[in-house]
């Protein structure tokens, strides 16, 4: 069951925007204040040249899955290891969709609320469209994309009025330092290449059309751009208190201090947004656990995830402390590892890989017009 | 050594042939009454011709009388027969010439046939029956089918009878790419089954494997096409409409164009077309024979009209159980004021007033005619104005549940499923929420696009997006603006143009 690129354009996308929209903006600008954007747009270009180079190596690798593929290029015992790193990053991502999620739906519709309850039918949700495969999880991100990228502009559109443009200056009045800071501290927020390596020969390249991932990909970079002005423009210097951008930036417009008529269609935009997201990260686990032991079937790998994305429900909000240090510190190495080190690391093997093959064609060519003039 | 052997057997099977009929026309007679456990509708005549007996056998309530007086009893008893004819050679060659005749060599074809409405004539010495097709058609006139009503357009729907449906076809199709292929199924009832198809257009290796799947069902009768649909339909058990169903020839050549293969079957005028989208659904006849920009319209209000009717009900519960501060504050007081004094929480408003509507509906189909009117009086007015006065329900609650039933019927042909879903969004709605109905409606999407009908995406061409047949989605574009033949259903040429190459 493969996707089309048409589809892998639209799951690297909403990859690409979904996770931007909740508590990043706020964190961001703790670290980096009303410059935050321009760490956003740098981490967003990295990550889309990523994508480019992934896909470039999934368009060698042809229908091997990624295990295949690394074995050949660095061996086994690697392999396994990056294989392991790679899983804890996307459970990472996926512990980290939950959390935003469950906060989400706290803070923004119900006043009594039991998440070890309401979790259930989202585990249940998620494990259906895991068990359905990538294809299920691209039909429905083809589904639910155009209403949530309107959804972002109407809100973006609706409160542009009332940003203050002069708010973003003086620009880099605490110089280039702590954007880079920010950027390190957050990596686990971006990094959104990376799931693509766990689509390894899951992917139709036969209809691939000029420049259309390009195409999405400036648009995501865009369109979050777009709501982090609206964002840092209206609240300013309180833009760190604000915790949910998308739905902040609606009731902020509608001047009401809790959800109303405008926020809901938001909220319930991004419920989906991140239900499939979490699906996708789930996805990515599944495969990775199947490749690392060699399972056949899928069934023991998603009970396993969603097992795990049940007992992170449990842990509460009195926990925070440690998933900062989980989504933060820890987060950012096993990001720099897994999106900016191991897709060198295949390139490179690849090359070194192919140079040797080249050169025993070369070798046994020699050979076969040496006996040709020997005999 | 091959010829030899051939010639043998040429001769053996001849020989076996002759020894095995050779019709004694009073005792195959008595043969095929024993078969047919002296079936008291069985009709025998017998007659002699210079010696020579003849028999005729036909089930009277399936043959048409004036046929067989005029077109065999008279002709055979006006012949001039003499010593020197052979009966059998005179009766096919010119008493019966202008008659559908077919020959049997053995009893028990003969025999089908009968059943058929075929009237056998038993020659005595001769080496087969001969059988007349004098079958007495009885069915309704060609009638507008009441689910597929259109102001404009052609209004001839299917009848019960599989020949009328082919003639119908016929008369709209002049080609020869278009292919019947006829078989039959069940043990007792021996329906006859068409499946009809353009062979340049439909998928091949589908046509195989729907003849496929036909030749394989074992069951003792085929009472109306619904009953293929199961053997037909990949998840069993799903709650989906996975086969499309069309009651109108103009409808089924529409969609044969596109590569659908139809499967009539005989006594029911409903045609199954497969492969089938949902997007089916959402598409009228009538939308082909109106403009565009009113049909884009209606179209995107059939889809408004769909999401309403599953969700109005669990929506309302939701925002009021648990979100009352998104509704606005003057729609949330005038709630609150009908609201007051209601015994029930609005969970059970809703299942109630649902169910109230559930029944009417059951009831109005079922009743006779001239009671449903009456019916749709009591259950409508007095019911619900009664139960609204008494303070069992609130208005709003009859009018979200009325709003939603309505709704329903913009798509008749999934009308049953969604009133399920809707049962369902209801209950979550009851114990989640917003948040529940969300998860709801990402499941039913999830799961709609896990299946596919016959190589077709059920949600295609949204699910996988086919830009290509965007022009007949929910916008739809001039007859001459649309050129390919849809990209989301399976067809043999998937890039074939459908107008001509010299057109502009």
């Amino acid at each position: 069951m493969k996707i089309n690129c048409r589809q892998l354009s639209i799951i690297v996308f909403m990859s690409f925007i979904s996770l931007k929209f909740l508590a990043l903006p706020s964190l961001l600008y703790v670290y980096s204040g009303n410059m935050s954007y321009l760490v956003a747009l740098f981490m967003m270009i990295i990550d889309g040249l990523y994508v480019f180079l992934i896909l470039d190596l999934m368009k060698k690798c042809g229908q091997k899955n990624l295990y295949e593929f690394m074995r050949e290029c660095l061996g086994a015992f690697l392999s396994k290891i990056i294989l392991i790193v790679l899983i804890i990053k996307y459970a990472l991502v996926a512990a980290n969709i939950s959390k935003g999620l469950e906060f989400f739906v706290v803070e923004n519709l119900y006043t009594e609320f039991n998440w070890v309850v309401f979790v259930l039918p989202l585990i249940i949700l998620v494990g259906f469209m895991v068990y359905k495969g990538i294809r299920n999880i691209a039909r429905v991100s083809e589904m639910i994309c155009w209403a949530i990228v309107i959804g972002a502009i109407y809100i973006g559109l609706k409160a542009i009025a009332g940003v203050d443009v002069l708010s973003y200056l003086p620009m880099f009045h605490d110089g280039v330092l702590p954007l880079f800071e920010s950027a390190y501290v957050h990596l686990s927020w971006f990094g959104s290449a990376t799931f693509l390596l766990m689509l390894f020969g899951k992917v139709d390249f036969s209809k691939e059309k000029k420049n259309q991932m390009v195409k999405y990909l400036i648009f995501a970079i865009l369109l979050v751009q777009f709501l982090y002005f609206v964002f840092y423009g209206l609240f300013e210097v309180t833009s760190a208190t604000h915790n949910y951008c998308i739905s902040d930036i609606s009731q902020f417009t509608s001047g009401q201090s809790s959800i109303n008529e405008l926020s809901w269609l938001v909220v319930s935009l991004w419920i989906v947004a991140q239900a499939v997201q979490l699906a996708l990260y789930c996805y990515c686990i599944v495969q990775g656990l199947n490749m690392l032991f060699n399972l056949k079937g899928n069934t023991l790998s998603i009970l396993i995830v969603l097992t795990y994305l049940f007992l992170w429900s449990l842990i509460g909000e009195n926990t925070i402390g440690l998933e900062k240090v989980f989504f933060t510190h820890f987060a950012s190495i096993i990001t720099l590892v897994t999106q900016y080190i191991v897709p060198f690391l295949l390139l490179i093997g690849y090359s070194v890989k192919n140079r040797r093959k080249k050169y025993k064609q070369g070798e046994k060519l020699d050979e076969k017009i040496k006996n040709t003039v020997q005999s | 050594m091959y010829s030899l052997w051939n010639l043998v057997s040429i001769n053996f099977r001849r020989l076996v042939k002759l020894q095995l009929m050779k019709v004694d026309a009073v005792k195959t007679l008595n043969e095929i009454k024993t078969k047919l456990h002296e079936s008291s509708d069985l009709k025998t005549r017998t007659m002699q011709f210079f010696g020579t007996q003849v028999s005729i056998c036909y089930f009277a309530p399936i043959t048409d009388n004036l046929l067989l007086n005029n077109s065999l009893l008279s002709p055979m008893l006006a012949y001039p027969f003499d010593s020197e004819s052979d009966v059998l050679t005179t009766l096919k060659e010119k008493v019966l010439a202008n008659q559908e005749v077919t020959e049997f060599t053995d009893l028990q074809s003969a025999v089908d046939k009968l059943l058929a409405g075929n009237t056998l004539v038993l020659v005595d010495g001769a080496d087969e029956i001969l059988g007349c097709d004098l079958e007495k058609i009885t069915v309704r006139s060609v009638e507008e089918p009441p689910t597929s009503v259109v102001i404009k357009g052609p209004r001839e729907g299917f009848n019960e009878s599989i020949k009328y449906n082919l003639a119908l076809i016929r008369r709209r199709v002049k080609s020869d790419d278009f292919v019947v292929k006829m078989m039959e199924i069940g043990k007792l009832t021996k329906t006859q089954i068409a499946i009809v198809y353009f062979d340049s257009l439909a998928d091949k290796s589908i046509v195989k494997d729907i003849t496929k799947r036909l030749e394989k069902i074992k069951i003792d009768g085929i009472i109306d096409s619904h009953y293929l649909v199961s053997y037909l339909q990949r998840n069993t058990h799903s709650l989906f409409k996975q086969i499309g169903d069309v009651e109108k020839p103009d409808i089924l050549v529409g969609k044969m164009l596109e590569g659908r293969i139809g499967i009539i079957v005989d006594g029911s005028p409903i045609v199954l077309t497969l492969p089938f989208t949902l997007l089916e659904e959402l598409q009228n006849s009538d939308d082909y024979y109106s403009q565009p920009i009113r049909v884009t319209f209606v179209r995107v209000l059939r889809f408004v009209g769909v999401i309403l009717a599953v969700l109005l009900p669990g929506l309302y519960i939701a925002l009021e159980k648990y979100h009352y501060k998104i509704l606005p504050t003057e729609f949330l007081i005038t709630i609150m004021n009908t609201t007051q004094g209601i015994p029930f929480s609005p969970f059970v408003e809703i299942l109630f007033v649902i169910l109230l509507f559930e029944i009417l509906y059951e009831a109005n189909l079922r009743m006779p005619q001239y009671f449903g009117m009456a019916m749709s009086i009591v259950g409508a007015l007095i019911l619900g104005e009664t139960a609204v006065n008494a303070g069992l329900v609130s208005p709003p609650a009859v009018m979200i549940v009325a709003l939603s039933g309505i709704a329903f019927y913009i798509i008749p042909g999934q009308a049953a499923q969604f009133s399920i879903l809707r049962l369902c969004a209801v209950i979550i709605g009851a114990c989640l929420g917003l948040y529940g109905v969300l998860l709801f409606c990402v499941f039913v999407v999830s799961y709609l696009s896990s299946f596919d009908s016959y190589k077709s995406a059920y949600l295609a061409p949204t699910a996988p997006y086919i830009p290509e047949d965007q022009k007949d989605t929910f916008m739809r574009k001039t007859i001459k603006e649309m050129k390919l033949r849809p990209k989301s259903i399976a067809n043999n040429r998937k890039h074939s143009v459908r107008r001509g190459e010299n057109e502009d």
